[in-house]
């Protein structure tokens, strides 16, 4: 509740803001009343359009990395994992899988199909599951390689020459 | 009108800014160039316009805001182009160059034939000009905004820059001219912004960190490669990709490899630039300007993505496709080689790549092929003889490329040495010697064929022939009667006759080159012995000893896919340290 009211005394004062740049705005182009009507319409109305595009964005929180797109499925514990920051990797199978690439912005789910959360993409590769290292395996919460083989193998039937994608990932969201 | 002034002056201080950045920032020759030359025609427009306005320039300035203003034009053009294009633009858009040789002659005429600069963007010769290089300007990125995956967020950031010129530009000047205000022509206030969004554009797109190519001795320009190509290598690993690659540049030509982490040292000076990518969305781009950039300084080179997989992650799979067409255009045009390593491909992507008109080898698994080329000599005994070459070197099986034959033929020199001591019959002797014989020329001549040549699909595992496996028979005969399988069950225990310390040696070296000799001995003096002290229980310690100092040492590096390499060697050499120890205990 109380953070409810902070956002939206936030969200009040920026657009109390942008309505004075907007006043601010036209007192400074007064001069530009002489163009006539219709062009006045065309090039003011499209300048402001711009404005509050820009600041719908800004308001909606999702700028400067655009809007979430895809998703990526976690288990409860595995997702709790990532939100506290315990883990920032994560092994995702390669094949016939839709993959986030870096910058993009996704939501996170539970296996249970309820979003957690979104995660930024912060790098990527690919190996071969036989490939996976120790130090790899830990980054994604797995004491060690063989631990995430054995999970990968009960988990989606992973063998070792199975590809998979190791996502680097960064929450910048919690959904509560 | 003191206050327009501030403002274009304010322009004009960004702009220099902006020049400043790209020039330092930007690893881009070509486009730096391009980028510096219409940043300092907007400076000296923007300087010479406000001190002309506020009188401390004299009116002779007035022509420099005159040629300054018909300059920039073209030269939007040309860098526009230029970042969509990147290095190729000279050969694929040369006639955009052709607007330059307009701007003497309209410059000379304009002050003769009464087109003041406040009357440019208006239906004369000179505003035609002006409107049709800011329209070439405009076109193409909304053409790549429409039809290319790989450049449409940076099409939508150019035509940003331009519109933002047109708007600053012909817009505000018949708009001030309708307000009276006629000072205003020949100044641009969208100026900073087209060229804070070019800028924007050229760091997306700058190339990766590549060393500067050493010199090396003259390139023949003959090669095992072919050249105006763009070749896909098919295999388990990048063994054959990056093998080739070195071959090429040992011949003397310049070579690039674009990889995640960097690669071990090659064993000669003569050895392929490799370029480091970074984690970016842009990578594609990245990866593109960085071939580009190199085969532009460097026609006839050969340009190596062992792993085409690290683009698509960072970009995703319609961009990296893009991309690998257009370095293959870049490859035609400046007659240079494009070699491409799938092996992290999905299927889905595979299928997508062989629909590209891209010449694709499928190539074996050398140890695979390695194992064949003996079988045919020794039978079952050749799976004992590479897994004891393996365990001997403490290599994991993919890891046996054709580079370790001549390893390899050592090897098997010793451990037929081995086995004919223990034979003392000297017809089976000479059997086992001439069986040996035989597969390390087949041996050496599958490892001198070439990656095209193997395209073929002619690989020793497919074709075993029938008179081989006569001769085993005729061997085994001569061995009275042993199984070769038994028989070489014995090469097992050779690994034990290797200097405990120069099969460690060779593991740090592999990974250090040179230096890793020296931190091998460092990290020995710590355990507190000398390399002929060393057992098999400390290379166990040294193991763990190696991987908390040098895990120390990628932790105080900054640099993250530096970080990731040193991670990367620490992790093979406590791998291959550990299976030594475990072979020797």
């Amino acid at each position: 509740m109380e953070r409810r009211l902070v956002n939206l005394l936030v969200r009040g004062f920026l657009l109390f803001l942008l309505s004075m740049v907007l006043v601010f705005g036209f007192w400074e182009h007064r001069y530009f009343y002489q163009v006539g009507l219709y062009n006045l319409l065309l090039l003011g109305g499209l300048v402001t359009f711009l404005v509050l595009m820009g600041f719908r964005l800004a308001l909606s929180g999702e700028l400067p990395r655009g809007r979430p797109s895809g998703e990526l499925t976690f288990s409860l514990e595995e997702g709790d994992r990532i939100l506290r920051k315990a883990v920032d990797l994560t092994v995702h199978p390669a094949e016939g899988a839709t993959l986030p690439k870096i910058g993009q912005v996704v939501r996170a789910r539970y296996d249970t199909g309820r979003e957690f959360g979104k995660l930024l993409v912060v790098d990527g590769t690919r190996k071969f599951l036989s490939d996976v290292t120790d130090e790899e395996a830990r980054s994604a919460g797995y004491r060690s390689a063989n631990e995430l083989r054995t999970a990968a193998s009960s988990q989606w039937k992973g063998k070792p020459g199975d590809l998979v994608a190791l996502i680097r990932l960064r929450p910048v969201g919690a959904r509560t | 009108m003191i206050a327009y002034d501030i403002v274009v002056g304010a322009g004009t201080v960004v702009a220099a800014w902006l020049l400043a950045l790209v020039a330092l920032r930007s690893r881009r020759t070509w486009l730096k160039a391009t980028y510096a030359a219409l940043a300092l025609t907007f400076i000296v427009n923007g300087a010479a316009y406000v001190g002309t306005t506020e009188r401390f320039l004299s009116s002779d300035w007035e022509s420099a805001v005159l040629w300054s203003m018909i300059l920039a034009h073209p030269l939007t053009a040309i860098l526009v182009l230029g970042l969509i294009h990147g290095e190729t633009l000279p050969r694929r858009r040369p006639a955009i160059f052709l607007l330059l040789l307009a701007v003497p002659g309209l410059f000379v005429l304009t002050p003769s034939v009464d087109w003041a600069v406040r009357h440019a963007y208006e239906p004369n010769p000179l505003g035609a000009f002006l409107i049709v290089s800011l329209g070439i300007a405009l076109a193409e990125p909304v053409y790549e905004r429409l039809t290319s995956s790989l450049l449409a967020t940076d099409s939508f950031w150019l035509s940003v820059g331009v519109v933002a010129l047109i708007i600053g530009g012909p817009i505000y000047n018949y708009e001030f001219d309708i307000l009276g205000f006629a000072q205003a022509a020949g100044s641009n206030l969208g100026m900073p912004i087209a060229l804070a969004a070019f800028a924007y554009v050229a760091f997306h797109a700058d190339p990766f960190p590549t060393p500067a190519r050493p010199k090396t001795r003259k390139w023949s320009g003959t090669s095992g490669l072919p050249r105006r190509n763009a070749i896909v290598f098919d295999e388990e690993r990048p063994a054959y990709a990056l093998e080739t690659a070195r071959s090429e540049a040992s011949q003397g030509r310049p070579v690039l490899i674009i990889a995640r982490a960097s690669l071990p040292p090659g064993p000669d000076s003569d050895g392929p630039a490799v370029g480091v990518m970074e984690p970016s969305r842009h990578g594609a781009l990245k990866t593109l300007a960085t071939g580009s950039e190199f085969v532009a300084r460097h026609p006839g080179a050969v340009v190596a993505i062992p792993d085409v997989a690290d683009v698509v992650m960072m970009s995703g799979w319609e961009p990296t496709k893009e991309m690998i067409l257009r370095l293959r255009q870049v490859a035609r045009d400046t007659k240079s080689t494009l070699v491409l390593s799938v092996w992290h491909l999905t299927e889905k992507e595979r299928r997508e790549l062989k629909g590209l008109p891209l010449v694709w080898w499928t190539l074996p698994d050398a140890a695979q092929e390695i194992e064949a080329v003996l079988a045919a000599s020794f039978g079952s005994g050749a799976r004992h003889l590479v897994s004891a070459f393996c365990r001997a070197k403490g290599l994991p099986r993919h890891e046996v490329t054709v580079e370790k034959v001549p390893a390899l033929l050592e090897f098997l020199n010793r451990a037929i040495g081995e086995l004919s001591g223990s034979l003392a019959d000297a017809a089976a002797n000479q059997g086992l010697r001439a069986q040996a014989h035989v597969a390390m020329e087949s041996l050496q001549a599958f490892a001198a064929r070439s990656p095209e040549d193997l395209s073929h699909g002619e690989w020793p595992s497919k074709t075993a022939a029938a008179s081989d496996r006569e001769l085993v028979v005729t061997a085994a005969d001569y061995w009275k009667g042993k199984e070769v399988d038994e028989l070489f069950g014995a090469a097992q225990g050779l690994q034990e006759k290797e200097p405990l310390y120069e099969r460690t040696r060779d593991v740090f070296v592999e990974q250090f080159g040179d230096a890793g000799e020296g931190v091998l001995r460092s990290e020995l003096a710590k355990l507190g012995r000398k390399p002929e002290e060393l057992r098999p229980e400390d290379v166990a310690r040294l193991a763990d000893r190696a991987a908390v100092d040098l895990g120390a040492m990628a932790d105080v590096v900054d640099i993250p896919q530096e970080k990731v390499r040193i991670r990367s060697q620490i992790d093979a050499i406590r791998r291959r340290l550990e299976a030594i120890a475990g072979d020797q205990s």
